[in-house]
């Protein structure tokens, strides 16, 4: 019964990773000789390559921790709301943005930030006569990330507060009640009840995502620029670049990143595993 | 256990795979201790084309695969099935047997990368891999040695089209030391002349003939830059990685030329010379003076465009630098869409003659390198598949007749017509509304295929462009397009021809995202020009000696 799964786990997932030997070749136009390790050597030795790697995982732990963290936050508020209706509203608003796609919201908050005469922010903020001259969010060394981070948190944290919405309606009534018999006030319950009910659930939702961090790719792709390269250029665009930009790409080169890449993803899957076994007394694969 | 199991026969068919994969695909040694895929590829062509032909020099193309960007205007969404129809009825007389035509088109700005991935992984005759394809000149010099391209040397020498020939020197100056020949021109490079709007001259109380020397220039980028209207738009500072780079912003490049170029015989790198720190001082001055609107940095040609001519002119601005000819047609046309300047009509735009510091040192506007055809090589040391595509797609492109009027105006009732009839533009808005009538007999452009309120312009070749004119007498009396070509022919100079090495070729897009970068932060105000150019230097410095060096040894 199982021959049609095996057949079809072969051929979908095992037979496109046969690719992966072309990190050992030099594959470009009309040639492919082996080469050993002469890419992971060159890789090693290219400066861009690691200023790639170390932005991937400050960009994606980052905002990691900042978007779950304001997910446990919203949650929070979501579920100490009174009015329904209300609650539900809210809920179906911070949901939306989720479902648009990073080309849609990178357009818009470029327009938003822009340093033109079109840019809603810096006109408003020069209307209230905050500043004189025009703030560059999208191309500033020192605003990019910021911005990076708050787009995500816009983005994303309506889709995150599902899990722990869930979480929040599981925690036994009876633990408020008991707080309320002892005089607990309103905050006292939600740092002495719902958050250590959530934790479990928070450490859960970040080891999940950690065995993520490097597949980041479309948020930084559609929102870089050239000028902040030093501080936005993660491993998935320093390959695009590398394959696509290039007139006549060595794809062989693009492999072999790509592969180290998945070897690191690999390890902190595994890594994540043995963290989840710790926590929650099984692992995630 | 189960589990376990099924571990093990995947384990085992993945390592089985990549066995058999790699004994399969690994590269069989040739005598120049190279090893290449493409020994396989060439054996399986010529297999093919042993099998399709009778002996050597009878070769019957009976299907042409050719890969094109947007130049063609025929797409799909434009009458491309007429287009390919007409072709292959014309061509398969001409060549006496049925051919038929395929076109891959893909998006135009991932045309470079879509052209890579075809001429790596595939291979003749897969249905994908292009017989012929269209290249940019900056990208044909990059593949030039490659050994991909079929030298068509002896085939142009030849060609029936030699005797209409009005501008030899375009292919002629292709050629290599050697008087190989791997591509083929149809037309000049055409370029880029800077565009005024009339209505904000008059409104600044200036006129063009004023404008003489980059001071004037400068001065009147500032008389319109106001109210949030800024005086000039472009797509990038600097598009330094297209040849020739400085044909959107020539007033403030002037004499600079960002990239490698020969000087007085030598190879050299622009990019390191004064000009080019004066160039950037200049850019920087203009933006902080808020004279290059803001949005230039991050523009692809398309906004730009479309914001300058946009019907919201109070965000727009007064001047921008874009393609000569057709473009000055179709530029006032989509003012006219927008609304915008009405009441000027076909005089919306004036034409800035070439600046004091432009033909002080250039000479005039840059006509940039011709793009190209090229024909591909399966490598088998038999030239007649590449003959037989020459013949069926270049011999007849420029025929002077039926084919020509094809690439150059596209499908005969579909996009052109000489029959009577009578058509109106925009027939529900009175303002816009035209009506257009012709005689039997008469040749004239039809409405466009997906905008109905438009004419059809061109196909492929501009017929103002091609290197061996049309004989049948079709002439697209556009008043305003062969003004525009008068005086791009009148006010330019030939770009520098672009270098040919491996080194550059292997670093090319690294080299031209490092300096789009030093020249964006030098522009932002970030940093000097002076000090981009050292750190260019420290990095790149080594590198562009050993390019200089291979060039120069050429």
């Amino acid at each position: 019964m199982f021959l049609p799964v095996v057949i079809y786990v072969l051929i979908i997932y095992y037979w496109p990773m046969l690719g992966v030997r072309y990190a050992f070749y030099d594959y470009t136009l009309k040639k492919m000789e082996p080469v050993g390790l002469k890419h992971f050597e060159k890789m090693f030795a290219d400066a861009d390559f690691w200023k790639a790697f170390f932005n991937t995982l400050q960009l994606s732990i980052i905002k990691l921790l900042i978007t779950t963290g304001t997910a446990v936050i919203v949650s929070v508020f979501i579920n100490e709301m009174a009015n329904l209706f209300a609650k539900k509203v809210l809920q179906t608003v911070i949901y939306l943005p989720h479902f648009m796609s990073w080309t849609v919201t990178a357009a818009i908050f470029t327009l938003f930030l822009s340093t033109s005469s079109t840019g809603f922010v810096n006109e408003t903020l020069k209307s209230w006569g905050l500043i004189k001259e025009s703030i560059d969010f999208m191309h500033e060394l020192t605003l990019w990330r910021p911005v990076y981070y708050l787009v995500n948190i816009w983005k994303e944290t309506g889709w995150g507060t599902v899990i722990f919405l869930a979480t929040l309606a599981g925690i036994n009534p009876e633990l408020y009640e008991a707080a309320d018999i002892d005089g607990a006030t309103r905050l006292q319950k939600i740092w002495y009840v719902t958050v250590p009910e959530l934790l479990n659930t928070i450490i859960i939702v970040l080891i999940l995502n950690l065995a993520k961090v490097l597949n980041l790719f479309e948020s930084v792709f559609v929102m870089y620029n050239n000028r902040v390269f030093a501080v936005s250029d993660v491993i998935s665009t320093y390959i695009y670049r590398k394959t696509f930009m290039t007139a006549i790409p060595n794809y062989g080169y693009t492999t072999a990143v790509g592969l180290f890449k998945s070897l690191v993803g690999c390890a902190l899957v595994l890594i994540c595993n043995w963290a989840s076994k710790k926590v929650r007394g099984r692992g995630i694969i | 256990m189960k589990k376990k199991v099924l571990s093990l026969i995947l384990s085992t068919a993945m390592v089985a795979s990549l066995a058999a994969c790699g004994s399969e695909s690994a590269p069989a040694a040739t005598d120049g201790g190279q090893s290449t895929d493409t020994a396989a590829q060439t054996t399986d062509a010529t297999a093919t084309e042993s099998a399709d032909t009778a002996e050597a020099g009878s070769y019957e193309l009976t299907d042409l695969y050719i890969t094109v960007d947007g130049t063609l205007t025929a797409n799909v969404d434009n009458g491309q099935d007429a287009f390919i129809e007409q072709w292959e009825a014309a061509v398969s007389e001409k060549i006496g047997h049925d051919i038929k035509l395929h076109i891959n088109q893909p998006e135009h700005s991932g045309y470079k990368d879509n052209v890579a991935q075809l001429l790596t992984t595939g291979q003749p005759g897969d249905g994908q891999y292009p017989d012929a394809l269209i290249m940019s000149a900056t990208m044909f010099k990059q593949y030039q040695n490659t050994g991909i391209l079929w030298n068509m040397a002896d085939a142009y020498a030849n060609a029936e089209f030699q005797s209409r020939i009005t501008l030899p020197s375009i292919n002629e100056n292709m050629k290599t030391a050697n008087g190989e020949l791997y591509a083929f021109a149809p037309t000049y490079g055409n370029g880029c002349v800077t565009y005024i709007k009339q209505s904000w001259l008059d409104a600044a109380g200036l006129k063009v003939d004023d404008i003489k020397t980059f001071d004037d220039y400068y001065n009147m980028l500032k008389a319109f830059t106001k109210d949030g209207q800024t005086g000039v738009i472009a797509a990038g500072f600097g598009k330094l990685d297209e040849a020739p780079y400085i044909n959107y912003m020539p007033e403030f490049w002037q004499g600079a030329y960002p990239a490698i170029y020969q000087k007085d015989g030598q190879w050299v790198d622009g990019f390191q010379e004064q000009a080019t720190i004066d160039a950037l001082t200049r850019l920087a001055q203009g933006y902080a003076d808020g004279v290059i609107d803001k949005d230039t940095e991050e523009a692809s040609t398309k906004t730009a465009r479309e914001k300058w001519f946009s019907n919201d002119q109070t965000t727009s601005e007064g001047v921008f630098t874009y393609w000569a000819g057709t473009w000055l047609r179709t530029l006032t046309d989509n003012l006219d869409k927008n609304d915008v300047d009405a009441d000027l009509g076909d005089d919306r735009l004036v034409q800035l003659p070439p600046i004091k510091e432009i033909t002080d040192t250039w000479g005039g506007y840059i006509n940039r390198e011709a793009p190209v055809w090229v024909i591909t090589d399966d490598g088998d040391g038999d030239n007649s598949r590449e003959q037989a595509i020459f013949d069926a797609l270049i011999e007849t492109m420029l025929d002077g007749d039926k084919v020509q009027t094809l690439w150059t105006y596209g499908a005969e009732d579909v996009h052109w017509s000489t029959h009577a009839e009578s058509f109106t533009t925009n027939p529900d808005d009175p303002d816009k509304k035209k009506d257009y009538e012709y005689a039997e007999g008469e040749f004239h452009l039809k409405q466009s295929p997906n905008d109905p309120n438009s004419v059809w312009k061109k196909n492929h070749l501009d017929p103002v462009l091609v290197i061996a004119p049309l004989t049948n007498g079709f002439v697209d009396n556009d008043e305003l397009v062969q003004a525009g070509n008068k005086f791009f022919t009148e006010n330019c100079v030939d770009a520098p021809q672009s270098p040919s090495s491996e080194i550059l070729t292997e670093v090319e897009a690294d080299l031209a995202t490092d300096k789009t970068t030093l020249m964006n932060e030098v522009v932002a105000g970030k940093k000097s020009a002076e000090d981009a150019i050292a750190e260019y230097q420290a990095k790149w410095g080594d590198t562009i000696t050993e390019i200089l060096d291979e060039l120069n040894a050429q």
